[in-house]
């Protein structure tokens, strides 16, 4: 036993060295997981063109050329036109840009109304944990396609009220993950001394307890936006989501798949961009799970 | 004793037990901390000793108001912490500070070693950004660790640097009073010795009370100058260390005293053990009279009726035995 405490360092240099903070080693995991990469960067492009081709051709996709008819792809038309001359690949992005919005901004919503639901439940616990728990159970009890095709048959066929119903329906995920989350924080020792150490609440919420769930909240949203675009396309596909003549993917398979033995090219094409963005997301989203949270893939 | 820094007056922390969902019924009581009385003078190490769940983090966590006592006073320098409330109690915490028992679950491990301090340091006082560097180095070297490290994050030390990050966040408010609830039972035996010393050497040259709660009675025999043994929520014995490690006089301490090893083969051969029966009972429903009668060897059928005050058995050293005087 040595009286002095032994100074933690080997080196006599006096630099201070730079740390890798989580969130730094998380990125460096995910650069090494080639299929995550691949899917960030596929949804990337696509974004950027579903994005792009509204603004530079806004209303090429539902321009008709009714002489033309349905063609198959060709150099004019890469994907081919459908019945009303329409062009393909204009209509596949034009889809793209509803269909990510759509995703987007339900995941946006639900995991807003999730976090806060699920932070208040887990944080002050209690009584007010137990009921606020049971709503959640009971409205994930409810079908929640009916749910959706309710609000629809109640509310009319609307965009706005379309992101709003599935993003009401796909918070409930979210809530109950942030809320056990927030249970097993709030017992760690770190917001014990943060307590202890006379800190304000908020303060504690703020630069305590949100950067220590802002992880799991990140790798759900990416999972949540591959279900919220199917289940969009479901419901387009059941003709209560997006009208011609805007589409979305759900509404271009739909179409197609009415055609399919005649111009099979209007399934293919965009079912093999909603299949692949679908599949990109997924392995983004499983590689940021591998990146951010060590413990379960690690052993 | 009127000088006394930190006074405990028979604090009780009790925790409800309670049954059912949304109509919850009042089922009993955890009395995890039943009737504790005790007084420290300024810059003492007093030593807090028993078996898990009996009690003592619970009685940490009472003094530093992290938990609130269903009964009693703890008075810190003439001011009772148990009646302070919001703002009072948030800004007299810089006075006391806690040392957690896992350096891995006690640091934010999303925030460097130098956002760590800085929150420490400015959670109580304004001082402005030219000085905080300077601040923050002092406080790193103060506990043994190089200024060097100040942009790294708590993952990317060992678990000894990370007891000293968390004793040096401890200190950054300046505290009177430090709690260290089992601040090296995480650790390595090696390490654990460094911690230990650095923990004496900053109580003696910042004058800081400290409690030093831990299972390990050879852990504790090294830093305190007096060692307090609870069982069931109470404390059982009271005295100087090496009297209470020399000369146990309750039962309990003899049990506890006769179970450390002894680092030489020839002695450690011959050392008596003292086997407990039994597990220690619950709190929630402790046996009437002494709650250690019904593992006692030395009991007897009035141990079951009264309930032993702690008294003086001299002048430094108190026992709740009624048979104290006769057993030793």
């Amino acid at each position: 036993m040595t009286a002095a405490p032994q100074p933690a360092t080997l080196r006599p240099t006096d630099e201070i060295e730079a740390g890798h903070s989580l969130w730094q080693d998380a990125w460096h995991r995910l650069r090494k997981n080639k299929m995550a990469v691949l899917g960030g960067i596929f949804i990337i492009l696509l974004t950027i063109a579903s994005f792009v081709t509204p603004l530079v051709a806004s209303d090429y996709y539902k321009h008709q050329n009714l002489d033309l008819g349905a063609t198959p792809p060709s150099h004019a038309h890469w994907f081919g036109t459908d019945q009303l001359g329409r062009d393909l690949l204009a209509r596949v992005l034009y889809g793209g840009c509803i269909s990510l919005s759509v995703g987007i901004a339900a995941t946006v919503v639900s995991v807003v109304i999730g976090v806060l639901y699920g932070t208040i439940s887990g944080y002050i616990g209690g009584r007010l944990d137990v009921i606020m728990m049971r709503a959640v159970d009971i409205l994930y009890s409810l079908p929640f396609v009916m749910f959706v095709i309710l609000l629809m048959v109640i509310f009319g066929r609307n965009i706005i009220l379309l992101f709003m119903a599935i993003g009401a329906v796909e918070w409930l995920d979210m809530a109950r993950i942030v809320r056990g989350q927030v249970q097993s924080l709030k017992k760690q020792e770190f917001i014990e001394a943060a307590l202890a150490l006379g800190l304000r609440k908020r303060r504690i919420i703020l630069r305590h307890m949100i950067p220590n769930v802002l992880g799991i909240v990140i790798i759900y949203s990416t999972l949540i936006v591959p279900s919220v675009m199917l289940l969009e396309s479901f419901l387009s596909f059941l003709g209560f989501g997006v009208q011609p003549p805007m589409s979305s993917w759900g509404t271009l398979i739909n179409e197609g798949a009415k055609s399919m033995e005649e111009c099979p090219w209007l399934l293919i094409f965009p079912g093999l961009f909603f299949s692949a963005s679908l599949f990109s997301l997924n392995f983004l989203g499983d590689g940021l799970r591998d990146a951010l949270d060590v413990r379960a893939s690690k052993d | 004793m009127s000088d006394a820094f930190l006074q405990l007056q028979n604090v009780k922390t009790h925790f409800p037990v309670e049954r059912g969902i949304i109509f919850r019924r009042h089922i009993g009581e955890v009395k995890a901390v039943d009737g504790v009385s005790l007084s420290l003078l300024q810059g003492e190490i007093l030593g807090l000793v028993g078996e898990s769940g009996c009690g003592k983090s619970t009685l940490g966590r009472t003094i530093l108001q992290l938990v609130p006592p269903t009964e009693g006073a703890v008075i810190l320098a003439g001011k009772n912490l148990a009646q302070l409330k919001g703002r009072a109690l948030r800004e007299s915490r810089a006075d006391f500070q806690m040392i957690f028992q896992d350096p891995y679950a006690s640091l934010n491990p999303r925030m460097t070693v130098f956002d760590t301090l800085v929150e420490a340091i400015r959670a109580h006082k304004t001082v402005p950004s030219s000085e905080l560097a300077n601040r923050v180095s002092e406080l790193m070297k103060k506990v043994g660790l190089s200024p060097r490290f100040l942009q790294k994050y708590p993952h990317e030390f060992s678990g000894g640097q990370r007891q000293r990050i968390a004793i040096a966040r401890a200190l950054a408010v300046e505290p009177k009073l430090i709690i260290a609830d089992e601040p090296v039972s995480a650790l390595d035996v090696s390490i654990q010795a460094q911690i230990i010393n650095l923990l004496a050497q900053l109580s003696r040259e910042m004058k800081l009370t400290l409690v030093f709660i831990s299972h390990d009675l050879s852990v504790v025999k090294h830093i305190s100058d007096r060692i307090a043994v609870m069982y069931v929520g109470k404390i059982v014995e009271l005295g100087p260390a090496t009297d209470v490690f020399e000369k146990p006089l309750h039962p309990y301490t003899k049990a506890l005293v006769s179970a450390v090893p002894i680092p030489d083969p020839e002695r450690e051969k011959k050392r008596l053990r003292v086997i407990l029966s039994g597990d220690p009972p619950s709190p929630m429903n402790p046996p009437g009279g002494c709650a250690f009668h019904p593992r006692c060897a030395c009991a007897v059928a009035e141990c079951s009726r009264t309930v032993p005050g702690l008294d003086n058995f001299n002048a430094a050293r108190q026992v709740a035995c009624i048979r104290a005087k006769e057993i030793n």
